[in-house]
């Protein structure tokens, strides 16, 4: 049990970087005032255009590239994706007082569709594609990025004169305004910022961590990382604290797995009940940020 | 009246442009959009067995709808009809072990709906109790219903000579198609009926009314002595009747299989067909039964454009994404 311990904590770093990098982006989007429950959906898309975006240009643009490229290449085409959508729920909800939550709703629609549509239109398999060597990575590294976005989103925000404008935007948008910030803009950009950072969480489970892209590839990620948001009280540090929790329940599952002692649909089950026990046990302390999904119209 | 055209030229829209940039996805994947249109839209169209086959698939559509438009009602996203109705399948499933003769039936509709709705008390309970949001928590109570009821139909309530399926309906307690040789059985009245008792309950019930104004605004509702809570149980625990009901004719009432598939294929993404079935028809109940009657049409074209034209059947979501997000855009705002 005890010689155990160390891979299971390894295994539960590994598991809380994608769970870290769309609760990071969700907490900026949220603290300037939108919500995005769309997280899931931008994962699954991003787990899809990374490996999609490289297969194409490697194989059939036949660009050439060094070899340690092509994850950075797939990263980067994941980021765009996810930027993309947040500009998109970004634009309806900041600019034009749209229902930010039917349109998260509508984004994890879109994307379960089109991820299971893009496999099967692009590699002509339905539903499972396994990803090339070569367009692999050492998950180490983008853990190591996670943790450093995580120390960077808490200084400005916390530390910094940009954090208290986001802050302000989130808090009271209208005291904001006549402090001469451009509200909508702010929270465009941190729905853009945001969405690209979810996406990446996506292209890190397809490229670093499961080494596969399927239509169920984040199997509730999303959902564990707006959780995720809660238990951290909208501050990235707690985030890396909360993120650990919840993979080390995903972790765990895998590990009882290979143990045999139950079968694995029971053990599948494990970080769902975990994230619903955890999110129970600490919502009375959570304070969202005052303005959180509500569209601020100058008067 | 003005109202009620304005929203319909907004869904008009919406569907517009849902179908010209999916023409558009279509044609930079390489399908042809045109004949995919024509075999998607036409086609289910063009026989009556077809027809029969999209009614089939709109009744599970609408019900989950419902579950989504109540919660809507009062001012919930209820996204769990998509494991309600997993549970429902399996409360069908269960009956269909336990009993061998008729009696199946009724003890289907009996633990189906208990299941579905013991299932929604979870998340509804925890948002009363904890303050959990109702998103978070009817989403992981759905990964939990889509494990344990994969582990149950591949277990106890596995068929031996089948094994991609579940033990079947015994043949006494199936509900056979009411014009032979199509897939149209009595669940499609069933559903529109119950789309029509959901309406009359909102509109005319005094719990209908607590609902709605429990949606609209919490605190005039606590000032007019309703409490809140209690409408968000009611609406969970109706909404949970409605998408259990769904779970369960899908097995009783579903020619040929009468059982559950054990990748739950048969059940699998109704909850999520529903939420778009809600949000075109307006969260009004006759809406959804429109919606769902074309969202039907759609699942049965893309059997045809798939076989046809080559498109992937799942396309369809693709088009339900976009359309959800136009409807979200309320793109003209008066007229």
């Amino acid at each position: 049990m005890i010689d155990i311990l160390p891979l299971l904590l390894t295994q539960a770093l590994l598991a809380a970087v994608p769970i870290l990098l769309a609760s990071l982006g969700e907490i900026l989007t949220e603290r300037s005032g939108v919500v995005n429950i769309g997280l899931e959906g931008i994962m699954l898309l991003g787990a899809l255009m990374g490996p999609l975006a490289v297969d194409y240009l490697h194989n059939r643009a036949g660009l050439h590239l060094p070899d340690t490229w092509w994850p950075l290449v797939a990263m980067l085409a994941a980021a765009l994706t996810g930027a993309l959508i947040g500009l998109l729920h970004g634009y309806i909800s900041a600019y034009l007082a749209g229902d930010q939550i039917i349109s998260g709703v509508a984004i994890n629609l879109f994307a379960a569709g089109a991820v299971a549509y893009g496999i099967q239109a692009y590699w002509g398999v339905a539903g499972y594609k396994q990803v090339p060597e070569w367009a692999k990575t050492d998950p180490t590294w983008v853990a190591v990025f996670a943790f450093v976005v995580a120390g960077v989103m808490w200084y400005i925000l916390f530390k910094s004169r940009l954090g208290i404008i986001i802050r302000a935007c989130g808090e009271d948008p209208e005291s904001a305004f006549n402090m001469g910030v451009d509200v909508n803009k702010v929270r465009l950009l941190a729905t853009v910022i945001g969405a690209a950072l979810a996406a990446l969480a996506g292209a890190y489970l397809s490229i670093a961590y499961l080494s596969v892209v399927t239509k169920e590839l984040s199997a509730g990620r999303g959902f564990i990382a707006l959780a995720n948001v809660v238990f951290a009280n909208w501050n990235p540090a707690l985030a890396v604290a909360g993120a650990f929790i919840f993979g080390f329940f995903d972790a765990l599952s895998y590990w009882l797995q290979t143990l045999n002692l139950a079968r694995y649909e029971i053990t599948r089950m494990i970080p769902y009940i975990a994230t619903l026990l955890i999110v129970a046990g600490v919502i009375g302390r959570a304070k969202p940020p005052k303005a959180v999904g509500k569209a601020f119209r100058r008067e | 009246m003005r109202r009620l055209a304005l929203s319909l030229l907004n869904t008009g829209l919406a569907l517009f442009l849902a179908f010209v940039l999916g023409a558009i996805a279509m044609w930079i994947s390489g399908y042809d959009p045109l004949l995919s249109y024509k075999s998607m839209l036409l086609t289910p169209l063009s026989d009556l067995t077809y027809l029969f086959s999209a009614l089939a698939f709109s009744a599970p559509i609408l019900l989950t709808g419902l579950t989504f438009a109540v919660g809507l009602k009062a001012g919930l996203f209820n996204i769990g009809a998509e494991g309600q109705t997993y549970m429902g399948a399996l409360g069908a499933v269960a009956a269909a072990y336990l009993t061998r003769d008729v009696s199946a039936l009724p003890l289907a509709a009996f633990l189906g709906v208990a299941f579905a709705v013991a299932w929604s008390a979870i998340p509804a309970l925890l948002k009363i109790w904890r303050g959990v949001n109702e998103v978070v928590g009817t989403i992981m109570m759905n990964w939990v219903a889509y494990w344990l009821v994969i582990m149950a139909v591949s277990t106890i309530f596995a068929n031996p000579s089948q094994p991609e399926e579940s033990v079947k309906m015994p043949e006494a307690a199936r509900l056979t198609p009411l014009v032979a040789g199509t897939d149209l059985t009595l669940a499609v009245p069933l559903a529109y009926l119950t789309a029509v008792l959901i309406y009359v309950f909102l509109r005319y019930s005094v719990w209908g009314y607590r609902i709605s104004i429990s949606g609209q605004n919490p605190t005039v509702a606590k000032a007019y002595g309703i409490r809140p809570e209690q409408a968000v149980l009611v609406a969970f625990g109706i909404g949970a009747l409605t998408a259990g009901l769904a779970g369960v004719l899908q097995v009783v009432a579903r020619p040929p299989s009468y059982s559950l598939a054990r990748n739950l294929a048969n059940v699998y993404g109704l909850g999520f067909d529903g939420i778009t079935a809600a949000m075109l028809g307006r969260g009004h109940p006759i809406g959804v039964l429109l919606a769902s009657v074309f969202l039907g049409i759609l699942q049965e074209g893309a059997r045809h454009m798939q076989i046809e034209v080559g498109t992937p059947f799942e396309f369809i979501r693709v088009i339900q994404g976009l359309l959800i997000l136009f409807l979200a855009l309320q793109m003209l705002r008066k007229i």
